[in-house]
């Protein structure tokens, strides 16, 4: 990726402890494996999820 | 199902000034989280509104949500005298946002952005920490799980 304009922002917000105590359940293993990859690569692994939850979902409807 | 491939290649062949927002900016950043839409920001000029019009027409934009029938008429007019949409195509659901709470226009955003390159287009993403930034000022609760994995991928990315 590359930036346009200004540099980064230059700042961070200061912790929100609501937001801290959400951050203990999130899966940082997911993000670490998502992080080798490119944005591109990334999409594509969303629309290829998106389609087989799609898929499920249709699947599950035309169940008797 | 939202087709993301082709909702992109349709808005960046057109030259439709856009920023990429909400779940699939956050994807394309590292989230792992899904996400049913595509929400941009547009520029507000005519000459901008002009081409996403004209870009999404074949795609045949509905209301989303809306009943069946409810007049709505695909043109710039009726895209400039409104602000936000809900939208529904024939490629899936899109979000078209002249302005987000938090964030302002596309004026406001364009430079905190970064060209990303995705199914062999370039368009702008909302930068991660302006992503961040704007989910806090929208204050939702519903966004206190996906503001909390956006920090986490900053700090793995030592961002922070």
């Amino acid at each position: 990726m590359s930036r346009i304009g200004r540099e980064p922002l230059g700042f961070w917000l200061e912790p929100d402890p609501v937001i801290e105590a959400y951050k203990k359940d999130v899966d940082r293993t997911l993000i670490r494996e998502n992080l080798k990859l490119t944005p591109d690569q990334r999409l594509r692994k969303l629309q290829s999820f998106m389609k087989f939850i799609h898929e499920i979902r249709g699947s599950a409807r035309r169940r008797p | 199902m939202t087709d993301f491939d082709r909702l992109l290649r349709v808005l960046a062949d057109s030259h439709t000034e856009f920023i990429l927002v909400g779940g699939v900016a956050a994807a394309a950043h590292g989230s792992a989280r899904a996400t049913y839409d595509i929400d941009i920001v547009y520029a507000r000029t005519r000459e901008n509104v002009e081409r996403l019009v004209s870009a999404l027409r074949p795609l045949e934009p509905y209301l989303r949500g809306a009943p069946p029938g409810l007049p709505f008429s695909w043109e710039s007019g009726t895209i400039l005298r409104g602000l936000n949409f809900t939208l529904t195509t024939g490629a899936g659901d899109i979000d078209l946002l002249g302005e987000i709470t938090g964030g302002g226009t596309y004026d406001d955003l364009v430079a905190d952005t970064e060209v990303i390159e995705v199914f062999g287009v370039k368009c702008f993403c909302l930068s991660l920490e302006r992503l961040i930034a704007v989910k806090r000022a929208a204050g939702r609760p519903k966004d206190l799980e996906t503001i909390a994995e956006l920090e986490a991928i900053a700090e793995e990315r030592k961002l922070v």
